[in-house]
This record gives C-alpha cells, structure tokens and sequence, in this order.
C-alpha cells in the first residue's frame, strides 16, 4: 500500500540537494500555521491525541470489562452506551477511545524507532561517502524495495502477536525511508560552507553530523515523520486485522473491525465506529505532512509520493 | 539498443541482492521465537517426536547449512511441505500454484480499476486546475488514501452486500460478480495515487513552450490536449505500472482476507492462524518477487522511454 512514493521521494531529495528553498524548522512552522491543510491535520492529531491521554481518566467505562447478560450484547448506541455494545457486551465507545492510545502508542513508538535507525544509517552513508555509504546505501535500498507492509508482515508473522513484536515489525519494515532521506539530506549539507568551517575549526565528526548536519535536516524529517505515523497506523491495524498485531483483550482499532464483521448484518455498529475513528486519525497525520510539505517546497504541491 | 541489454542485464543482477534478503527474511521467521521445531510440531508433540521432525526438517544442521538446503531447495522449486492441520506434508508450492491464478486475476482487474479511474480523473482534474471540480477530486483522493483498504472493504460489504444486497458478500460463488467488490477496494486506493500523479504530470505539461506554441497555431483546444498533452502526460504514469504491484501485494493480503477471496493472501491469513509456518513463508516469498519483478519491469520501461537513464 505504500509502494508508490519512490521516485516523489527522489525528487524531493533532488530538488533539496539543488539547494532548493529556505528549511529551518522554525520557518517551516511559521509557514504551516497559514496553511488550510495544516491546520486541520494539526487540529485532528491534537483532539485524538487527547482523547487517547485522556482516556484512563475520562469517566467511560472499562473497555475490557464483559457484560455477558442477554439485553447488554450487541445493542445498538443509546444514551448509556454512546457507539453501543459488541459481542461481549463491552462499551464500543471507550473501546474505540482506548483503541486511540493503543494505535497512536504502536505509531508514533514505531515511527521513531525507525526515525533513528534512519538517521543513523543515512547521516553516516551520506557524511561519510565513499565505501561506507556504497555499504549502507546498498542495505537501504534492498530494504527499500519491498513494501513496509509485506516486510512488517513478515516479520509479525515469525515474532507472533504482541504489543511490542508489532513496534519492532514495523520499525524494522519503515527505517529505508528515513535512510534514504537522511542520506540526501546529509549529502547536500556536507558541502554547505558552515559544515567547512566548524570542520576547519577542528570539529570531529559526531559533532559535525549530529550538531550541524542533523540540525538542518529536521524540516524534512517532520514531514516525513507525519506521513510515516499515518501509515504506520494503517500497517498496525492491518496486522490486527490479520491476527498478527496487537493481542486481544488490547483494544485496537484493526482487531475491532476484525471481531465486527461478523456483526455487519444487524450491528454495524461494531466496526463502523472503529473504522472512522481510524480513518479520522490517518486522515489528520496525512493533512499535515501534506501540507508541511507544500509548504516546505512549494513545487511539489499535490504530487505526492 | 545495445545499451539497454546492458541495461537490462545489470538490472538483473542487481536484482539477486534483494532475492537474497527476501529469502533470507523469510529463513529468518522460523527463528524470530526461538526453537523453530515448536512451530513446525503438532501441538503437545512428544519430544521423541520432535526430535524425528527436526531431523526431517533439517534443524539438527548448523544454521548457515539449513539456508543454504533452503536456498538449494528454493531453486529446484521445492518450498517443503506444510505443517497445517488439514494440509500436513501437502507441498507448498503445489497449495500455492493452486492459489495463484484467483491473486492474478485479482490483481489485474483491480489494476485495470485504479488506472480507467486514476487517469481521467487526473486529467479531469488538471485541466480545470483549482476549480471545485479539481478539489472535489483533491479531497477524494485524499479520504481513499487514507482509507486501510481491509476498512473501505467492510464499508462497501455493508452498503452493496448487507443493505443493498446486490452483490455477494464474499467468496467466489457469485461467479463475475464476487470479484467486483474485492476488486474495487484493491484499486481505488492506488487509483488516488494515479490520479495525483496524473494531475501534476498534466499540469506541468500543459505550461510547457509546445502547447502554447500549437495554441498559437490555432489548433483546436480539444486536439491540443488529447493528441499532444495527454500524449506526454500520461508516460510517466505508466512507466512506473511496476512500482504499483507492491501496492496490490500488500493490498491482496488484506483484501482478499476480508472477502474470503481464495488467494494467495487468503492463504497467508488462514496459515497464520493455522501456525502453518512453511506456508506463510512461501507466499511471503512469492508475493516478494512479484514485488522485485514489478520494479524490474518499471525500471526498464523507464529506461526504454527515457534513453538517458540507461547510460546512467
């Protein structure tokens, strides 16, 4: 599902390594805070973010406690149960606000695991050149070929289901993009005078990479890492769905849209609100890195990927 | 034309690295959890009885010999046999052989899809650039994108399956029309994407010197963007159709899934719950080289449209 985004990538990269527009983080922020799309991704990612920080203290019922008397499964939403009640009788609302913090935990936990093996591998292939980055490059691009969600879900599929083995499947399936990324990015900078001179003031090279380099490449990285949390939501629930992510009784939004189909006739109820709370979700973090990204480089305005 | 064989040829052995990783990620799933012989034994095995299978798998072998009889095994066609239930000491690529043309079948309709809707959409949409036709289209494909496809697979199953009941709800009884739903949910995602790609690729030649040149000719409007525009448009689309197949193989597994569509990635889902091992490894490696040769395809159609690229 997110095979596509190659050659936009490459051109993203290009066009920063052609010394392209103004990027410091700051402006970019400054910049986005006019922006439609941003606002609204921004806006939506704050309210689900709270509803998930929220969620153990908000006064709703306990998304795993079972009501298995005969007139408490399956009924449709009313005034007690806002989304209604599944199979077991559990309220769908607090189970769809407890599944926000399960998706976003998995996503963002993910994203930044993979951020930093990215960041790692791509600083060092692009600082360094040569025989190091022909290695590492070689690594990235191999990684690079299979789409995130076959390599997460081959991986899930040999660690087994599991709140964590799903962080790892996914970090391990994500980390090419922010390599590759990180790579241009680290290219274009080393050559930069600022980069010269701190190394002709005798800087060594941790401190070139992660105090000057790194600084410099966050812009791109944000919006990277947006996108990247998007679909890290989208791979987490699909591996649920499959029975391969997060483990029951865990309220994830992928696993309640799995047990909810078998109730579609009658009790869409069950999975319909899942459903829009995920795509509600994916739809926000898509919004801003959209639209960080017009905004970071205006010519790549709705081509995407 | 001698430059691209070459081309083509060192596309082909750089492909081999990435062959090798496919195996070798699929070699390294009987691992992840410890001692593969669990994984591969009834349950409540006796040890004696584990210890006959790990002789018969081969896990008594040191690891670096067990990959390369997996890699010997590979390359004679042999993907070893199932550990399921129902299927036990079935060979796997007999179950998958068996599976294969329901995936294809699949894959093409839904890439037929994604494209009959992608490109005049794009096209629609950059030719009345910014107008609420064009956002209209912009907001679509932004809510597709977002869309997990197994999600936009249970909504279109509520809506022409449960309520409207005009199409079958999953499985292939239904003849044609079983395939239409699956179908749909495998291509419109990618069809956003198409009709992005389509929109900007329109968009940026329509500004170009020869269209105001053949507009300054008198050429009639219509002419001008369907013989010349659309002409150089649309090639960039299609030259990347390979990078598309990662899409409708990761889509697959999902999709078919949730339609009980018998393929490949139907297969994949029950084996997994099945603890089928040798199975889920073996179409995980199929579907992985589909993905390698759809961006070999892509690469080479990219080197045959563009001459540049092959002396790159």
């Amino acid at each position: 599902m997110i095979g596509v985004r190659k050659g936009l990538n490459d051109k993203l990269i290009s066009w920063k390594m052609a010394g392209g527009v103004k990027q410091s983080a700051a402006d970019m922020i400054e910049r986005g805070a006019r922006n439609k799309m941003v606002v609204i991704g921004f806006t939506i990612i704050v309210f689900m973010v709270l509803t998930a920080v929220l969620a153990p203290v908000l006064p709703i019922a306990d998304p795993t406690e079972q009501n298995l008397n005969e007139d408490e499964l399956l009924q449709p939403p009313s005034s007690e149960n806002w989304f209604g009640t599944d199979e077991l009788g559990r309220d769908v609302f607090s189970r769809v606000l407890w599944g926000a913090r399960v998706s976003l935990l998995v996503a963002t936990l993910a994203v930044l695991v993979s951020m930093v093996i990215g960041i790692v591998l791509g600083l060092t292939a692009g600082y360094f050149g040569g025989k190091v980055d022909y290695f590492i490059s070689g690594t990235i691009d191999l990684f690079w070929t299979f789409p995130p969600f076959l390599l997460a879900l081959a991986f899930a599929a040999g660690l087994g289901a599991g709140l964590y083995n799903v962080i790892l499947a996914i970090s391990i399936s994500y980390w090419a993009g922010f390599a590759r990324l990180m790579r241009g990015q680290a290219l274009s900078m080393r050559e930069r005078q600022f980069v010269e001179a701190s190394r002709a003031l005798g800087a060594g090279h941790l401190r070139m990479m992660f105090v000057h380099v790194l600084p410099n490449c966050i812009a791109p990285l944000i919006v990277w890492a947006s996108i990247g949390v998007a679909d890290a939501i989208t791979i987490e629930s699909s591996l649920s769905f499959l029975g391969v992510g997060t483990k029951p009784p865990t309220p994830s939004w992928g696993w309640m849209l799995q047990s909810g189909m078998l109730y579609l006739d009658g009790a869409s109820w069950v999975s319909t609100f899942p459903g829009i709370a995920m795509v509600f979700t994916i739809l926000g973090f898509n919004l801003l890195g959209d639209g960080l990204r017009d905004v970071l480089d205006p010519r790549m305005k709705g081509l995407r990927r | 034309m001698a430059d691209l064989i070459a081309y083509v040829a060192r596309k082909i052995l750089l492909a081999i690295p990435v062959i090798l990783l496919a195996t070798l990620i699929v070699f390294l799933m009987l691992y992840m959890t410890g001692d593969p012989i669990n994984a591969l034994s009834p349950p409540h095995a006796s040890p004696e009885l584990k210890d006959a299978l790990r002789e018969k798998y081969g896990l008594d072998r040191p690891p670096y010999e067990q990959y390369g009889l997996f890699l010997w095994h590979l390359v004679h066609g042999d993907l070893g046999v199932s550990v399921g239930f129902a299927t036990r000491d079935l060979q796997v690529g007999d179950l998958i052989v068996e599976r294969l043309p329901r995936t294809l079948e699949l894959m093409a309709i839904g890439l037929s899809i994604s494209y009959s809707i992608g490109i005049p959409l794009g096209i629609f949409s950059a030719l009345r650039h910014n107008s609420l036709g064009d956002r209209s289209v912009m907001v679509f494909t932004l809510l597709a994108y977002a869309m997990p496809s197994f999600w936009l697979g249970i909504l279109f199953m509520l809506f022409f399956a449960v309520k409207l009941d005009w199409l079958p709800l999953g499985g292939t009884t239904g003849g044609f029309a079983s395939i239409i739903l699956p179908a749909i949910t495998l291509g419109i995602g990618n069809a956003a994407l198409t009709t992005r790609m389509m929109r900007s690729s329109t968009l940026e030649v329509i500004r170009q010197d020869f269209i105001t040149q053949l507009r300054s000719r008198g050429l009639p409007e219509k002419e001008i963007i369907y013989k010349h525009a659309v002409k150089n448009a649309i090639l960039p689309v299609i030259t990347v159709i390979g990078l598309d197949i990662g899409w409708f193989v990761a889509g697959s597994v999902v999709v078919e899934t949730v339609f009980s569509w018998p393929g490949i990635g139907m297969l994949i889902t029950t084996s997994i719950s099945n603890a089928d091992f040798p199975v889920v490894r073996g179409c995980i490696l199929v579907l992985a080289m589909f993905v390698i040769a759809g961006n070999l395809m892509a690469d080479i159609l990219y080197a045959y449209v563009d001459p540049r690229v092959r002396l790159g």
